[in-house]
């Protein structure tokens, strides 16, 4: 029987007392992920297992780009009888060719013989029916793996999975998602840590349009695939652009409408009980993204702000962007209207009290309150 | 809502939807089937084609293709294969839709030279240079009737006349796509050999047109397969399209002359925003320009005003559909000697004969508004 697939969880195992906590998250992420294609998860002694698998590929797919899952093999099953097992790790060796060791595991001790024991006979077997192998026991090419529990599993493949924590398991953020390449690599990043997301999408209808709007919930529904359902609020953004437009200093309007931002995603986390905000910002890559820039925008925030990209370059952004496949819809030629509000000359020093002096000149406080009225919610599901 | 991007695409008349239906629940059979059923669905075929044949005066053959792309393409790519390896002259505007610009583009990679003819400020081709250019191997001269961006009427009759009296042999194409049933064409009167049209443009279904051709033009076939369409244009009919495309004709035709009250739309809309926008211009000749197109430049930021009126309920476009996913400047705008910024604020609103006075007050009504909201965010 080989229609059945090993799940092994990465970092789960470093749990104390709350380890099964983090173990029932996953199993049922990992259900929701094979929903459909008619195969049966199941959790026993630490182990999960899939079974009764038609389309292993679709499936091995599927799993490993589930957030906690640590890696996947498809397993051999049958009784638990030497003549069995080894007549099935024969048939498992035999097309494969290098140097190769045994690793039993014997989880049910009244199995008459030990790990040891089961190690020397299945090799002893397999090397003399596959004369085109040879054993290494420190660095075989290959590690037939023989785990004898309520059943005998016999597997040699092990197929890297994302790794990290299952989503919902470390609380939930608040992700600032705009159009552009970085944002969506961001909450990947901190969603694959375990967090549930949370986006919020700044909207300046007629000055960015719908096809703008429609890209960045694309982007949400991309994320979604790993994260689950996203729940995403899109704020009414012009009348607080135009009022800085008018009203504030030219060179501080990129600055000014980021604080906004992260003022409004600072309320609307925490209104939806999220813990922390997610940007994309990295040190240096526009005007507003200097380390005094940073320094400002941090300062209107009460919550933490996760910058997992503050160290990377662009272009290491990017190859994540591909990786992760949100790349071809970063790309698209949308928000060019934003321009409009972007200064010729931004500011890359801004101070902070600067800035409040500024921000008095308009009613922020109304101008927020109103763009939080309006916010639009839509809900993503993968 | 108010729909003013007629030269996108139009809605389709109730009685082409039901063509459609009816033809794809009762005529589904493959006319080149040899019982009596198919010989039905044929019969579709030749109505559409008579239907457009009266249209444009008779006396043509009519070659159904996927569209007006298709059409332009079997024109001149047609026309270059039918020189069997010999190397050719073309002629055309600078003003012509991609689907000829991009295929003529493709004949100077074949090897074949292309002449492209400048246009004046009202983007009307300039025919002495036209002619001028006309030489002893000059296999086709292709000009469009209607410029899709700001409607410009080309001067077909004249065109062809001088260019024949120059070189008789020379082939004239005239991509109809924007003036089929909008502006008049005969084309055995007005000499034209090959001449292109498009189904979705007059409240039609989309995926369907035609390429129209004299008795005596001849053109080879750019795709290969059983020979449907006198060879050249191989594949199963797509007998709905077709039939919902010769219903649109005949609907179309029996509302009689529709330009004179589609130039009282567009008369109107131009003085009411003339009149309550300062800065406002039309780009193209208002008076001789087709009825349906109307192309203003406003003092704001033409995409931004655009989703505004969206707001509104109403839709327009900036430059020409087709073009507008392209971030570049309009290439036919800029051919009209209009700088940059003119064209960033530019906007094209195409009207069908179901468009009223009222939605024209309406419109200048909503623009006027929003211009002056926007007047206040143009970048500094």
């Amino acid at each position: 029987m080989r229609n059945v697939l090993l799940v092994r969880m990465g970092e789960i195992f470093l749990k104390g007392d709350n380890r099964m906590f983090f173990i029932k998250a996953l199993v049922r992420h990992i259900k929701k992920a094979v929903e459909g294609t008619g195969c049966s998860v199941e959790l026993t002694q630490g182990r999960i297992f899939l079974r009764d698998i038609t389309d292993m590929e679709d499936v091995i797919r599927r799993v490993t780009r589930v957030f906690g899952v640590h890696s996947v093999s498809p397993v051999v099953q049958c009784e638990k009888d030497m003549d069995a097992i080894c007549r099935e790790a024969v048939e498992m060796m035999k097309s494969l060719s290098g140097t190769f060791k045994c690793a039993a595991r014997r989880a049910d001790k009244r199995f008459p013989l030990d790990s040891m024991q089961i190690n020397e006979e299945v090799g002893y077997q397999v090397l003399t029916a596959c004369p085109q192998l040879k054993v290494d026991v420190h660095k075989p090419q290959h590690e037939l793996n023989i785990e004898v529990r309520e059943n005998a599993y016999l597997y040699v493949e092990k197929i890297p999975a994302v790794g990290g924590m299952p989503v919902g398991t470390n609380g939930k953020a608040m992700l600032l998602l705009s159009g552009g390449i970085d944002s969506p690599v961001a909450g990947y990043m901190i969603a694959k840590r375990g967090v549930q997301l949370n986006c919020i999408h700044y909207h300046s209808f007629p000055f960015t349009s719908e096809q703008a709007k429609q890209k960045v919930v694309d982007l949400a529904r991309q994320l979604s695939a790993y994260a689950g359902p996203i729940r995403m609020y899109v704020v009414p953004f012009t009348e607080l652009q135009q009022e800085l437009y008018q009203k504030c200093p030219e060179s501080q309007l990129t600055i000014l409408m980021r604080r906004y931002m992260m003022r409004i995603a600072n309320r609307v986390a925490h209104r939806a009980n999220c813990s922390a905000l997610i940007t994309g910002e990295s040190i240096g890559q526009v005007a507003s993204q200097t380390m005094d820039g940073l320094c400002c925008t941090n300062a209107v925030c009460d919550m933490p702000v996760f910058r997992p990209l503050i160290g990377f370059d662009k272009t290491e952004i990017m190859d994540y962007a591909e990786k992760i496949g949100t790349y071809q819809t970063s790309i698209l030629p949308y928000e060019d209207c934003c321009t409009i509000f972007t200064p010729k000359h931004p500011q890359t020093k801004p101070r902070a009290e600067q800035l409040a002096e500024s921000e008095k000149l308009i009613d922020g406080e109304g101008l927020m309150q109103r763009a939080i009225e309006g916010i639009e919610i839509i809900n993503i599901m993968p | 809502m108010i729909y003013l991007d007629n030269s996108a695409t139009t809605r389709p008349f109730n009685e082409v939807i039901e063509a459609m239906a009816m033809c794809m629940r009762e005529e589904y059979f493959n006319p080149s089937s040899l019982y009596a059923p198919a010989m039905r669905a044929g019969r579709l075929l030749s109505a559409a084609r008579e239907a457009i044949d009266q249209q444009l005066g008779g006396g043509t053959r009519v070659i159904f293709t996927s569209g007006g792309t298709e059409a332009d393409n079997l024109a001149l790519l047609g026309v270059a294969r039918n020189l069997r390896g010999r190397k050719g002259h073309f002629i055309t505007t600078k003003v012509e839709h991609p689907a000829i610009l991009e295929t003529a583009a493709e004949l100077e990679r074949q090897g074949h030279e292309v002449s492209y003819i400048g246009v004046d400020e009202n983007c009307v081709v300039d025919v002495d240079t036209l002619v001028e250019a006309v030489r002893p191997d000059t296999a086709l001269v292709s000009v469009m009737q209607v410029n899709n961006e700001v409607g410009a009427q080309m001067p077909i009759e004249e065109i062809s006349r001088r260019v024949k009296e120059k070189n008789p042999r020379t082939l004239i194409h005239v991509d109809g796509v924007q003036g089929f049933l909008r502006v008049p064409m005969s084309m055995r009167k007005m000499g034209v050999d090959l001449y292109s049209l498009s189904g979705h443009k007059i409240h039609g279904p989309k995926g369907v047109g035609a390429l129209a051709m004299a008795g005596n033009a001849r053109v080879q076939c750019i795709a290969f397969g059983g020979g449907q369409e006198e060879g050249l244009r191989s594949g199963t009919e797509n007998v709905p399209g077709i039939a919902g495309l010769g219903q649109a004709v005949r609907s179309y035709a029996r509302l009689g002359d529709t330009a004179p009250h589609m130039m009282a739309c567009k008369q109107r809309l131009a003085q009411r925003v003339l009149d309550s926008i300062p800065g406002a211009h039309v780009n193209g000749d208002l008076a001789h320009g087709a009825a349906h197109i109307l192309n203003i430049t406003f003092p704001a930021k033409g995409e931004v005003l655009l989703h505004a009126l969206e707001g509104a309920g109403i839709l327009c476009s900036t430059g020409s559909a087709c073009a507008s996913h392209k971030k570049s400047a309009s290439h036919v705008l800029t051919a009209m000697g209009v700088s940059d910024r003119e064209i960033d604020g530019a906007l094209r609103f195409s009207f069908c004969p179901e468009n009223t006075l009222e939605e024209m007050d309406e419109t200048a009504t909503q623009l006027a508004k929003n211009v002056e909201l926007l007047r206040k965010f143009v970048r500094r």
